[in-house]
């Protein structure tokens, strides 16, 4: 009996990891919404605007972060590798910057709930409400 | 009798718990003042980091041929600071819709003197619509503008038989860039025109470009590619021993591109002809390279192909100028780290005995050469 309240304890401690997926979030005053498109176009530079016309500021998290990866392979369908390459000749084409990145998801809300216009992605199980969720792709 | 410490002992337990749950409290304040610090700390960096960028890009690497043909001016001889290069780009963001751009260049087969490669000002007039005014790179090619940033293509060297031919790569003048979006997908045409300002090339030539005029246009869904180009000039050249080539001759260049990348397979053509009026050469020429990502490896494929169409307008020394010549390459990219690409390309170059335009004619009609071998290791980052 003991052994099975045991088991069921850490199935709830692990359940909210296990469901544990990437939420795109933005700034409290930004739109309540936007597109996988939309997102896809303002992380690999195709486009500088949010929906609601505000110029976008995206935030990336560090090469080697799952969610990183996760975002990655729901959003851009790029490898890091492939992301360095685009980026170095948006860069040397003077298109453009990458995403600044932030260290972790703390930082990641920081930044994103301090500047407008900002688009950012955490674990969902990392939502608070300094921050509000735009999309879960 | 109870001893003293057993009664005093819920006590401590009382005290200790509430120390720890106090401790949760401060481990808590501590968490959120950190936060907080961090994104002050981040907001102050980020002002500043938004405002200057600096970014650069470095090349080294060894290529040698199996004879003196002189293709993309590798021979028998050729030393590891042929392929060096290091540049500094600087973005300096004067307001959110202007910026200066700045690229500094050092190579190695020029004694590694830095020069200034890029020097513009740009401005976004609106979402869709960008001006540029200064000195920029020539937009005849798809990789015109990362022409130097081995890094950011899939070759060891940018297919010859398209690229060589035109041995200046920068103008000082303005450009408009304007971007249709389609959803999921975009037009871009960008019209552009100046003059050329440094005459010297690498190649020994003289080559100067005046009141040049041009129009290119792109359509992408990220995934296809189509592209072209026309652009024309009043054109000097002249080449050490064979004098005056083209002296305020008209000079047209067209250009067709396409590209496929899916992720894993990569497909790259173009397609340029260039017409000169007088002796200097008018050619055409193609390429197409078939590249496949296998995790860290690609692996390439490339054909090439140049052809003089003028060679009855030539005679005597000049016609050294003839070209006629097909390259082959196989080659691979391994992407060793993050920002650094290793490249390994094995070209075999053929046809050109009897019109030796653009390599090394001397080499060629002295050792009555009809091929060569090119063999190249290269290191490409960019940081």
């Amino acid at each position: 009996m003991k052994s099975i309240y045991s088991v069921l304890v850490a199935l709830l401690l692990l359940a909210p990891v296990a469901q544990a997926e990437v939420v795109i979030i933005g700034h409290t005053g930004g739109p309540d919404a936007i597109s996988l498109d939309q997102v896809r176009n303002i992380y690999l530079n195709r486009s500088k605007e949010m929906p609601d016309g505000q110029r976008a500021t995206p935030f990336e998290l560090p090469e080697g972060n799952a969610t990183r990866d996760a975002f990655h392979s729901a959003v851009t369908s790029r490898s890091n590798a492939q992301l360095k390459a685009f980026w170095s000749q948006q860069v040397f084409t003077g298109k453009g910057q990458p995403p600044q990145e932030v260290n972790d998801a703390a930082a990641m809300k920081a930044s994103v709930s301090s500047t407008l216009g900002s688009v950012g992605y955490i674990d969902s199980t990392q939502v608070d409400d300094s921050v509000k969720v735009i999309l879960k792709p | 009798m109870v001893p003293h410490y057993i009664k005093v002992a819920p006590l401590a337990l009382c005290i200790a718990a509430s120390s720890v749950s106090a401790q949760e409290t401060d481990a808590e304040r501590i968490d959120k003042l950190e936060q907080r610090v961090n994104s002050l700390q981040q907001q102050a960096t980020s002002s500043a980091a938004d405002r200057v960028r600096l970014n650069g890009f470095f090349s080294t690497g060894y290529a040698r041929a199996d004879n003196d043909a002189g293709f993309a001016d590798i021979t028998e001889e050729s030393e590891v600071a042929d392929l060096s290069l290091m540049a500094l780009q600087g973005t300096f963001s004067i307001n959110d819709d202007t910026k200066a751009v700045m690229q500094l260049v050092s190579r190695g087969v020029q004694d590694w003197d830095t020069e200034l490669e890029w020097a513009y000002l740009s401005h976004q007039l609106t979402n869709d619509l960008q001006i540029r005014a200064g000195k920029m790179r020539l937009p005849f090619f798809m990789y015109s503008d990362s022409l130097e940033v081995g890094y950011a293509q899939p070759w060891a060297r940018p297919p010859q038989a398209v690229y060589g031919p035109v041995t200046v790569n920068n103008y000082v003048g303005a450009d408009a860039t304007y971007t249709y979006s389609l959803g999921g997908s975009a037009i871009t045409t960008q019209l552009f025109s100046g003059f050329t300002d440094d005459p010297e090339t690498t190649s020994g030539a003289d080559v100067e470009f005046r009141n040049t005029v041009g129009l290119n246009a792109e359509w992408t869904d990220y995934v296809w590619k189509a592209r072209a180009v026309v652009a024309t000039a009043e054109t000097n050249i002249s080449a050490p021993g064979l004098g005056q080539l083209a002296d305020g001759d008209r000079g047209n260049f067209y250009g067709l591109g396409f590209g496929y990348d899916d992720g894993t397979w990569q497909v790259i053509s173009e397609i340029t002809r260039i017409d000169v009026d007088g002796a200097f050469t008018d050619t055409d020429s193609a390429y197409l390279t078939v590249a496949r990502r296998i995790n860290s490896l690609t692996p390439y494929v490339s054909v090439g192909w140049i052809e003089s169409k003028d060679d009855d307008e030539r005679s005597g020394l000049r016609t050294a100028l003839n070209t006629n010549r097909d390259e082959y390459s196989l080659g691979m990219r391994w992407d060793v780290l993050s920002g650094v690409a290793v490249k390994f390309d094995w070209t075999y170059v053929t046809g050109f005995e009897n019109d030796p335009g653009g390599l090394n004619a001397a080499g060629i009609i002295g050792d009555d050469l009809d091929s060569t071998n090119v063999y190249t290791v290269k290191i490409d980052s960019a940081f």
